[in-house]
């Protein structure tokens, strides 16, 4: 039954959408299934921890007929993450979704929706081909795409829109390509194709196919207009998912490709282009977030700068330098960057809601003088903002401390240059809202009990343990690497 | 209990914070309780450390965040210095903001900040990596934000912005300088001397320079000091603890342990970068005092007297003899205390008698004698007139000076000591003989204690640190042994 | 050795413990009584207390406090001075605002004169001159008067640039000594290699206090400001330390004859110039501040041919007989002036005699006490300068004899004003002093009666006196015009034209550079939104990758 705990993470999130739909479910049952998740999740975890990574056949056929997921530290991470993350969600969205609006379509699609994106993002993590992966992203894509729309204004019809059609454009060039790896090897098993020779003009253009369909549903510069609406359209619950953990699971797909399924590709050209993208979303989301006046859009540009950060794994980790001291650094950086965002996003996004809520409408001004009338909201906020500027103690500047030193011993300064300008221009964001909970005189109308405050609280305080705690999740995120590199920064 | 002294001393300033923070408003005597029980506790503990660090233990404890970035908490004597500081004059502090700001609002947001920032500094100085360093850096750079904008208006908010703007620049640029040292040489223990010969020469200049520039930011060195005089807008206990104690000092003190810890004079001065060093560190002492000279308003007076008297601290740290160390750490002392009391005072000035404008002092001394005492002994003490402790440091960076080969810097201080003279004495003058003006007329009484007690205390320490500077206790005193253990350029 | 360090400890520790007193509200009342107590200890142990030296180790930079005789001539000359203006000012200032202030000052400044005397480091004596120069201006500007002020300030000036001034002489030459023992730092001095810079900085700091010229200048402006018993004892006393700064710190011997010339010279011409610029002054004290420059200028050239003389010491110790004179007989000419406003005219006439008396004995009369120390310290120069200073001594005379002209017009108006026993006891007592004291002391001055009486030594002394009196009768019988020279003289200009740059008000501010965005990120941002735009970016990523990949 543990041995099978990750199947089970995919299947009773899914099974708790279907019967959502079927009927919603009463506060105690979404419960259930929240614990239930969760529980799965911690067995996975507990699993990795244990064994290391490991392949699991699911139904007993072995690859390259069945189906197989795989576990490995950076996946349980992601897990482990998301079940964090959406149990925080659900749990903010409670109140919003599951009293009021139990008749309206907003209440009702809701429940169903969530449990899928936490399916999808599961199935995702734990896909060990890379068809699986296309199946668990589509749905995800879906799933979210519902999700923006819920609102039903224009203005959330035409991000979703948007949303939808850069989608397409993603799957279909990821498609492609994956049809492509499948012309040239006859497999998409993620460890047999990591055996397989790729060096072939097919499995290049299959590479770059699927790199550009997964740097669109990351929204990297320049494939991000999507994104801001989307997420700002959002209602609150959704938009922390949407900026925290969805962008993660394409993410997380490209880092599988790039260092489980390819790592001898050729391409320091490629990676290094990859990673100026990556630092231009840094600058450019920044610089566009100190420019929004609405304050869920500030923090969904934030998304943008933050995904950023993530592409530089490719010209610090990737390629020849895979083989190098410093591309764990590099590597565990990224990653830990990924699921600290995932953590004090969703926690802003949550406040940004409450907020929201409270001040009865979206202008960066519903900040006002929030140290008084809703402490605990400001200080989420106000923690979160630390991991999100990568500055100590919190898991965004355990991160970026990897990211930097990888820099330096690779000898690409530039991309140290990046990283610190992003945490400066970061700083820059943030306080403009933070600066405003300061002001004096309240302008929240609506009064939040203290209960709802304390989620983002606990999640933004999760992120800034990541960075006093780090040395486990260090290992953990090592698990299952394929050159150990557990020395870390010595 | 001793390898848990550290953590001791640092949870006795972050739990009372922590605390505060969820207490609501109006348990206004828990809530002193509790900060002047910590602060009580942590100077209990650090009474105790004191002697046993002169025995010449040193304690440390540590784990690793990630592989290779340890986090070293050490006790050492310079470290000691810092703390003794802070833990004395954040106790006075407690008192005289309990006093200061009576029954106003929003308190248990300031005091758990306010903890939060004595949390940090305290955590400066035990730091025994550079990267621990900068944790708790930044960590102040976070606590002490809402402290500058504890009022709420316009001016904080502007002026929380750019203390903003120019600290995270400033750590931004020694996250850099940081990494990338310890990306060439590996972690940097301060025990440890780092092989800093793996090094290319203009790789170790280029790197100290940054690391002084990102830490330039918060000492206030020449060209990045203007949050501070803007940062002047916050309470008045703030300043006092920003500008002796917490913010300027950490700068400081970081300059200090980059320079002999991390570095190493010998090997600073191989570089040929003390020389460097020591003149940006006495360009901002002349800029500071010309500009004191120009304000008409107290508190940014007083500001830019900071700028000017905090680059003694660098100028000694940066002169390659140990007079001028000796100086340079004992002004990190004796700045804090002549510093704190002017702050005090000027706070007081400000909530007893409305007083902003230095033209508005007329006359004050008659109606608020204990304060304007207090602040004179300061201002002299500033200036540098024995036996005030202002003056000790003087000698020694003089001594450090001329010992280092740089006569000059003896020029330097004489010029520092007559600016200091023309923005200071028409301050006291116009408090002692000027005819009473309308704010005088309207001073109310120097009430209550504990707003004016603090500033004799520590007017009081100033004269005393300085009148009996050859007694082995004194500011002077720990800081000849530290140079004498630590440090034998 | 000194009795332990409490002695001599107490005698600074009683002056600064009585001036806290005296702030006390219950004491405010009776603050001046404090004055004439607090030079006691050290008058006792200067009279009566052990040569040596003794050690507070705890204080300040390592405390070392030390007597022996030509410091203790200083000390007990300076505390009986300032003892009989304390008592003075008792009945002086009785009717004065901010007695308290007054006393409190009055008595950190004693203590800081005090503590020059008694000091063997370098940092006791910085320390205390720092303490007796200071709070002297709170003396001088007590009456709060416009032009009380305008000298305090111009004294304050020039007494922070005299402080500054001589740390960083002392700095330079502490770290030569590597110890700041005062013997180590002068023997430091003479080898270290800045040692003309050494020299010169302390010089501009003992200078400035000592009135040498050009730095006297707060000397005519302070001195009819301050309150007359301030006055004395500014003359009397507090320029002594500058005086005795320069033969503590001052190395002797070899390698100093370009300083001895200079000295002597710049001693001479200030002996000269305080004559003439006296001359022309029409306030009674300020008459007396330019005789005190004269006279100190005479020190000071003394003091300069010690630095090179085969017998340094003794050299040194006929300065401080001198100036043990002058202190006397100047405090009591001050005195006299208070004196003189509280007598009618109709009484003034005995006041006016034993005033003349004392003026001849300045001026260095024969069988006066002021004669003996004139003729002791001619006897130290030779040549020309020896005639110069013989020659002085007519300007003294003639000097004096202005102020003792001047004195008649500051009898009080109302004829019942009466001078208590309060006012005229210190008077007559520094009087006496002065006038007996030097034959008293000739021996400890290595000289003897006999010397002083020689038929050639007194008339030395007789003839500027009696060419004083020619030229003095021939000016009172042609009155030349008087030129017109401001108390205070090189000063006034230097005032004007700093007073004049000031107006341009200095400020300083970097220019603001003003930084408008170039271009609009959110025109970029439409741009990338469109759908388009995004559909040909993502083709071109997906080609341009390809090859980036192959390369």
């Amino acid at each position: 039954m543990i041995a099978m705990a990750p199947v089970f993470c995919i299947i009773v999130p899914l099974a708790a959408a279907f019967a959502s739909v079927v009927r919603p479910l009463p506060r105690p049952l979404v419960g259930l299934a929240i614990l239930v998740v969760l529980g799965l999740t911690g067995m996975t975890v507990a699993e990795v921890w244990q064994q290391g990574a490991h392949r699991i056949p699911v139904g007993g056929w072995q690859a390259p007929l069945g189906i197989a997921l795989v576990v490995d530290g950076l996946s349980g991470a992601l897990l482990a993450t998301t079940a964090l993350v959406m149990t925080a969600v659900l749990l903010a969205a409670l109140p919003e979704f599951a009293d009021r609006d139990r008749e309206t379509r907003k209440g009702w699609a809701f429940w169903p929706l969530a449990f899928l994106v936490w399916a999808a993002l599961n199935a995702a993590f734990l896909s060990g081909d890379l068809f699986n992966i296309y199946v668990s992203l589509e749905f995800l894509t879906l799933a979210t795409l519902a999700l923006v729309s819920l609102e039903e204004t224009a203005e959330a019809l035409e991000a979703a829109m948007r949303y939808a059609l850069f989608a397409l454009f993603g799957s279909l060039a990821y498609l492609l390509g994956v049809v492509l790896l499948y012309a040239a090897h006859g497999t998409l098993d993620i460890a047999l194709l990591s055996q397989a020779d790729l060096q072939g003009t097919n499995s290049i253009v299959a590479a770059a196919l699927i790199t550009t369909g997964l740097a669109a549903k990351t929204a990297l510069f320049p494939f991000h207009a999507w994104l801001p609406p989307a997420h700002a359209g959002a209602p609150a619950p959704a938009s922390a998912m949407l900026s925290g953990l969805v962008p993660k699971a394409p993410f997380f797909v490209l880092i599988r490709f790039w260092f489980d399924v390819a790592p001898d590709l050729p391409g320091e050209a490629a990676l290094q282009f990859i990673g100026t993208l990556g630092a231009a979303a840094i600058v450019y989301g920044s610089v566009l977030a100190m420019r929004q006046t609405q304050l869920k859009r500030l923090v969904a540009y934030s998304t943008v700068a933050q995904l950023g950060y993530l592409f530089l794994i490719f010209p610090l980790a990737g390629g020849d330098g895979l083989s190098q001291v410093w591309s764990a650094g590099a590597w565990t950086g990224a990653t830990f960057h990924a699921v600290s965002h995932a953590l004090a996003k969703a926690a802003m996004f949550l406040a940004a809601g409450l907020v929201v809520h409270a001040a009865g409408h979206d202008r960066v001004s519903a900040m006002n003088g929030l140290t008084q009338s809703m402490p605990m909201t400001a200080f989420a906020f106000g923690l979160a903002s630390v991991t999100i500027m990568g500055l100590p103690p919190s898991g965004g500047f355990v991160a970026k401390y990897l990211l930097l030193t990888a820099a330096f011993s690779s000898g690409q300064f530039i991309w140290a240059a990046v990283i610190v300008a992003g945490g400066v221009l970061a700083a820059g964001y943030v306080f403009r809202p933070l600066s405003r909970t300061f002001f004096h005189g309240h302008v929240q109308t609506v009064a939040v009990p203290r209960r709802q405050q304390a989620v983002p609280l606990t999640l933004a305080a999760l992120a800034l343990l990541l960075g006093i705690v780090s040395s486990a999740p260090y290992a953990f995120l090592q698990t299952g690497r394929p050159i150990a590199a557990e020395e870390g920064l010595e | 209990m001793t390898p848990f002294l550290p953590a001791l001393i640092l949870g006795s300033a972050l739990v009372p914070g922590i605390i505060t923070f969820f207490l609501p408003e109006e348990r206004v005597r828990l809530r002193n309780a509790l900060n002047l029980g910590g602060a009580l506790v942590k100077l209990g503990l650090v009474v105790f450390l004191v002697a046993e660090v002169n025995r010449g233990r040193i304690y440390e404890t540590s784990f690793d965040l990630v592989p290779g970035l340890p986090m070293v908490l050490r006790l050492d004597a310079l470290g000691l210095l810092f703390v003794t500081l802070s833990t004395v004059l954040w106790l006075l502090t407690t008192v005289y903001a309990i006093g200061y700001f009576g029954r106003r609002r929003n308190l248990s947001r300031f005091f758990g900040f306010f903890s939060l920032c004595v949390f940090s500094t305290t955590g400066i100085a035990f730091s025994g990596t550079l990267v621990t360093l900068f944790f708790f850096y930044e960590l102040l750079t976070l606590a002490t934000w809402p402290l500058v904008v504890h009022w709420g208006d316009a001016a904080s908010i502007r002026a929380g912005r750019r203390y903003l703007v120019y600290t995270m620049s400033g750590s931004a640029v020694l996250l850099f300088a940081i990494v990338w040292l310890e990306s060439t040489v590996g972690p940097v223990e301060f025990t440890v001397p780092a092989e800093m010969a793996a090094m290319q020469d203009w790789t170790a200049r280029g790197i100290l320079v940054l690391l002084v520039a990102g830490l330039g930011v918060k000492a206030a060195l020449v060209g990045l000091h203007r949050w501070l005089p803007a940062a002047m807008v916050a309470p008045a206990p703030v300043s006092a603890l920003l500008h002796a104690v917490a913010v300027v000092k950490a700068g400081a003190f970081g300059i200090v342990r980059i320079v002999y810890d991390v570095y190493g004079i010998e090997l600073v001065h191989e570089l040929s970068m003390t020389l460097p060093l020591a003149l940006a560190a006495s360009a901002t002492i002349l800029f500071g005092s010309l500009m004191a000279l120009g304000q008409r308003q107290l508190k940014p007076l007083l500001a830019y007297s900071t700028v000017s008297q905090v680059s003694y601290i660098l100028l000694g740290a940066a002169l390659f003899s140990p007079y001028a160390t000796i100086g340079g750490l004992v002004h990190l002392v004796h700045q804090g205390l002549m510093k704190i009391t002017l702050f005090f005072c000027a706070g007081v000035f400000d909530e007893r008698a409305g007083i902003h404008d230095i033209d508005e002092l007329d006359g004050i001394g008659a109606r608020m004698p204990w304060t304007s005492v207090a602040f004179t002994i300061g201002a002299l003490g500033m200036i540098g007139l024995p036996p005030i402790a202002g003056f000790v440091s003087k000698w020694y960076l003089g001594l450090g000076g001329v010992g280092a080969g740089h006569e000059w810097v003896v020029a330097v201080l004489a010029a520092s000591s007559l600016l200091n003279c023309a923005y200071f004495l028409p301050v006291l003058t116009r408090i002692w003989f000027r005819a009473p003006g309308p704010h005088a007329a309207a001073a109310k009484r120097e009430v209550p204690a504990a707003l004016v007690v603090p500033p004799a205390i520590t007017a009081a320490a100033a004269l005393a640190a300085g009148l009996f500077a050859a007694f082995a206790y004194s500011p002077l005193g720990w800081a000849t042994l530290i140079v004498g253990r630590e440090y034998t350029p | 050795m000194l009795p332990g360090p409490l002695l001599p400890l107490a005698v600074l520790a009683v002056p600064l413990g009585m001036g806290l007193l005296a702030v006390l509200p219950r004491m405010r009342a009776h603050a001046l009584l404090m004055l004439p107590v607090a030079p006691l200890p050290a008058l006792a142990l200067a009279v009566f207390g052990a040569r040596g030296e003794a050690d507070a180790a705890d204080i300040l930079l390592g405390m070392r406090l030390g007597l022996d005789d030509r410091s203790a001539l200083f000390l007990a000359a300076s505390a009986f001075l300032w003892m009989l203006a304390g008592l003075f000012a008792t009945a002086y200032m009785r009717d004065t605002g901010k007695r308290e202030v007054f006393t409190g000052f009055w008595c950190l400044t004693l203590a800081g004169n005090l503590g020059v005397f008694l000091a063997q480091d370098a940092i006791t004596f910085y320390a205390s001159f720092t303490a007796v120069s200071l709070p002297a201006y709170i003396l001088i500007v007590h009456e709060a008067t416009r032009a009380a002020l305008r000298a305090g300030r111009i004294y304050m000036i020039l007494a922070l640039i005299g402080e500054t001034s001589f740390l960083a002489g002392l700095i330079l030459a502490g770290v030569q000594a590597e110890s700041p023992m005062i013997p180590e730092v002068s023997a430091a001095i003479s080898t270290a290699p800045q040692g003309d810079l050494i020299l010169g900085l302390l010089l501009v700091g003992l200078g400035i206090k000592a009135g040498l010229v050009p730095l006297h200048v707060w000397l005519p402006l302070a001195h009819p400001e301050a309150p007359t018993p301030a006055s004395a004892v500014l003359s009397g006393a507090i320029v002594k330390a500058g005086l005795f700064g320069m033969i503590q710190f001052f190395p002797t011997g070899t390698g100093m004859e370009g300083w001895s010339t200079l000295l002597v010279w710049a001693g001479l011409i200030g002996a000269y110039f305080g004559i003439f610029a006296g001359l022309t002054q029409t306030k009674v004290k300020a008459v007396l501040a330019y005789s005190t420059v004269s006279q100190m200028g005479l020190m000071i050239a003394a003091v300069g041919v010690a630095l090179a003389a085969n017998d340094p010491p003794h050299v040194f110790n006929l300065v401080a007989l001198y100036a043990a004179h002058h202190g006397l007989a100047k405090g009591a000419l001050f005195l006299s002036t208070g004196v003189a406003h509280r007598t009618p005219r109709k009484r003034l006439w005995p006041l006016l005699a034993v005033v003349a008396v004392v003026s001849l004995s300045v001026a260095g009369f024969p069988f006066t006490g002021g004669g003996a120390t004139k003729t002791a310290l001619k006897s130290a120069f030779h040549g020309p300068e020896a005639t110069l200073v013989a020659a002085s001594a007519a300007g003294t005379g003639l000097l004096l004899l202005r102020f003792w002209y001047l004195l008649r017009f500051q009898a009080a108006d109302a004829p019942g004003a009466r001078a208590g026993l309060a006012l005229s006891a210190p008077l007559y007592a520094a009087i006496a002093a002065a006038l007996l004291l030097p034959w008293v002391l000739l021996g400890f001055a290595g000289l003897e009666t006999a010397y002083i009486l020689k038929p050639s030594n007194l008339l030395s002394g007789i003839w500027p006196l009696v060419a004083g009196a020619v030229i003095g009768g021939a000016a009172w019988a042609l009155r030349p015009p008087r030129p017109p020279v401001p108390p205070g003289d090189l000063v006034v200009p230097v005032e004007r034209a700093v007073r004049r740059a000031a107006h341009r008000h200095l400020r300083f501010a970097f220019p603001r550079p003003q930084i408008r965005p170039a271009l609009r990120p959110e025109r970029l941002e439409r741009l990338l939104t469109r759908w388009d735009t995004a559909g040909l970016l993502l083709l071109a990523f997906a080609l341009g990758l390809t090859p980036l990949l192959l390369l």
